[in-house]
C-alpha cells in the first residue's frame, strides 16, 4: 500500500498525541484497546476538538455500517427450501424454519 | 435404560455421543435423543438464519448462490450437531461452517494476503478524513441515504477485507470471534479490517462526489 499522505495529515494540524489517536482510534471504538490505553485516548479526545471531530466522523462511519444489518433477511423461498431439506433429514423442527425470527 | 459400552472418546463428537449414550438422553417428558437434539438445534441454530444469510450474501454477492450456501450450511450444521459444544457461541460456529462451504463451493484456497500493518491503514484513514473535510463531506456518514452506496461499496470490496468488515462492523463480532470464523490470527483480522475500512471510505468519498451529494460543511472547519 502507499504511505499515508503527509501533506493531508499536516493539513489537519495534528500534534504527536493526535497522531496516536489516528493510530488507535479504531481499536478504541471497537473496544479492543487495553483499559489503560482507552483511558488515555478518552482523556485526550475530551480536550482536543480536532480529535473529537475525527472520533465523531469515524463513529458515524461505523454506525452507518452497523445499520446495514437490519436490511437483510433470509428470503421466504430459502426458508421453504431449507425446511423441506431438513424435513428430509428427519429434523423435527423443520417447520420452524419457515417462520421468520422476531 | 440403554446399556452403555464405555470406550475412550477421541473426538468431541465421540465424547458427546458417549455422554448421550451414558445418559440415555431422554428429556424430562421422555423425549427421544433426536427430539432433544432437534430442540437444541431449533433453539441454538435457527435464530441465526438471517445472520448466516447476510454473511453468505456478502461472501457470494449473489442471492441464488447465497441461498445455496445457507442451505448447505444448515444441513451440515444439523448433520454435525453432535460436534457443537453446548454453551459456546452457535452463531460463530455457523459462520465458520458458512465460510468453509463458500470456500469449497468456489474451489478456492483460503485467500492469503500480506500481513501489512493495520496501524498504517488506521493512520492513512486520517488522510481520507482530511480530504473529506476539505471537500465538505465530513458529515457524509450521517446521511441515511448513503446506505445503498455503502452496500455497493461493500460489495465491491475485495476479499478477504470484505469478510473482516462484515463480521466486525455489520455482525458486531469481536476481533477474536471474527478471527475464529476466518481461521486467522487476531492481528490478521485487525489489518484486514482496517484496510477494508480505509478502502470503503476512499470509495464512498468518490461516490459522494460522483453522485453530487451536497457537502454539509463546505470547506469544513479549520
Amino acid at each position: 500500500m502507499s504511505a499515508p499522505s503527509r501533506t493531508h495529515l499536516e493539513d489537519l494540524g495534528l500534534s504527536s498525541t493526535c497522531v496516536e489517536v489516528l493510530r488507535h482510534l479504531w481499536d478504541y471504538l471497537d473496544d479492543e484497546m487495553t483499559p489503560g490505553g482507552a483511558v488515555r485516548l478518552r482523556a485526550h479526545i475530551a480536550t482536543c476538538s480536532t480529535c473529537r471531530a475525527y472520533e465523531g466522523y469515524q463513529s458515524c462511519f461505523l454506525e452507518a455500517l452497523s445499520r446495514l444489518r437490519a436490511e437483510f433477511h433470509a428470503p421466504a423461498t430459502l426458508r421453504e427450501r431449507l425446511a423441506e431439506k431438513l424435513k428430509g433429514q428427519g429434523c423435527g423442527c423443520w417447520e420452524k424454519v419457515r417462520k421468520e425470527q422476531p | 435404560m440403554t446399556t452403555a459400552t464405555f470406550a475412550t472418546p477421541t473426538t468431541i463428537g465421540e465424547l458427546s455421543d458417549a455422554i448421550g449414550v451414558a445418559l440415555d438422553i431422554s428429556g424430562p417428558r421422555g423425549e427421544s435423543a433426536s427430539e432433544t437434539r432437534d430442540a437444541a438445534f431449533e433453539r441454538e441454530a435457527l435464530p441465526w438464519l438471517d445472520d448466516v444469510y447476510r454473511f453468505a450474501l456478502s461472501l457470494t454477492r449473489d442471492e441464488s448462490d447465497a441461498d445455496d450456501v445457507v442451505q448447505e450450511t444448515y444441513l451440515r450444521a444439523y448433520r454435525s450437531w453432535h460436534t457443537f459444544i453446548p454453551g459456546t457461541e452457535c452463531r460463530r460456529w455457523l459462520f465458520t461452517i458458512c465460510r468453509n462451504v463458500f470456500l469449497r463451493s468456489r474451489e478456492r484456497q483460503r485467500p492469503t494476503v500480506d500481513l501489512e500493518d493495520g496501524e498504517q491503514d488506521a493512520v492513512a484513514a486520517g488522510s481520507v478524513y482530511a480530504a473529506a473535510r476539505e471537500k465538505g463531506y465530513d458529515a457524509l456518514y450521517s446521511r441515511l441515504d448513503l446506505a445503498p452506496a455503502l452496500r455497493e461499496a461493500l460489495d465491491d470490496l475485495a476479499e478477504p477485507f470484505r469478510s473482516a468488515v462484515i463480521l466486525v462492523d455489520v455482525e458486531d463480532m469481536t476481533y477474536e470471534t471474527a478471527a475464529q470464523v476466518m481461521g486467522v490470527p487476531i492481528g490478521t483480522v485487525r489489518s484486514r479490517l482496517f484496510r477494508g475500512r480505509r478502502l470503503l471510505q476512499e470509495k464512498l468519498l468518490t461516490v459522494a462526489e460522483d453522485m453530487g451529494f451536497v457537502p454539509a460543511t463546505a470547506g469544513g472547519e479549520r
